[in-house]
């Protein structure tokens, strides 16, 4: 799955550290997020999303094989 | 997601405190033989429930134990679904690891021996939990400090 955190937060000018603490998860986690590494849940995406102003799916796309 | 059998994280050092300390007398119990004289007992006293005279080595792999689960159980400052997924992966390691061992110890050792080697399988869980988790966080660490901008 790809995803453009990182475009976002660029957009809102935040650190990794800020939306951490706006969504309570460590640092690391937005990190591995960020990199592909970690698939967020459900619960974590609409947060995510919420953060950001913007739909589930202008942060995560799918992409094929998944 | 909630987990209920996570215990808050400032328990961690009790932990550690509690498995070196009774781990250590452990291994005196197992080399030296050694016993605190006031955790000894008279067994015809209790009518041959237990089978020795003293409960030092009952104790101290009681503390142990409990000392090691302490910290298994014991939180991450944050404790986030990301954490709970290294958790899972580090429990699954550690099952895994500690029955290959077990298979491992049945065609190696007989008799007494098999035993003694038992005894101390039954602590390789939670060891290699602790090992792999801390692990698995050391490196999570390290990305997040490349990762970083």
């Amino acid at each position: 799955m790809k995803n453009k955190l990182k475009i976002q937060r660029a957009i809102l000018n935040i650190t990794q550290a800020e939306l951490a603490e706006k969504i309570e998860v460590s640092r690391q986690t937005i990190n591995t997020i960020e990199s592909g590494k970690y698939v967020p849940s459900t619960v974590l995406a609409l947060k995510l999303a919420k953060i950001f102003n913007v739909s589930v799916e202008s942060i995560f796309e799918l992409e094929e094989g998944d | 997601m909630n987990n209920n059998l996570l215990i808050s994280a400032k328990y961690k050092v009790l932990g550690w405190m509690l498995s070196l300390v009774f781990g250590l007398l452990g291994l005196l119990c197992l080399v030296y033989d050694f016993e605190f004289n006031f955790l000894s007992y008279n067994k015809d006293d209790l009518n041959g429930i237990f089978d020795n005279n003293n409960f030092t080595n009952e104790v101290a792999l009681t503390g142990t134990i409990a000392g090691l689960l302490i910290i298994v159980f014991s939180k991450q400052k944050i404790e986030d679904e990301y954490i709970s997924l290294l958790r899972l992966k580090s429990l699954q390691l550690s099952v895994f690891i500690s029955y290959i061992a077990f298979i491992g110890i049945n065609f190696c050792f007989y008799g007494l021996a098999f035993y003694d080697i038992i005894f101390y399988n039954s602590f390789t869980i939670l060891i290699v939990f602790i090992i792999t988790f801390q692990w698995k966080l050391f490196n999570l660490n390290k990305e997040g400090i490349k990762g970083e901008e």
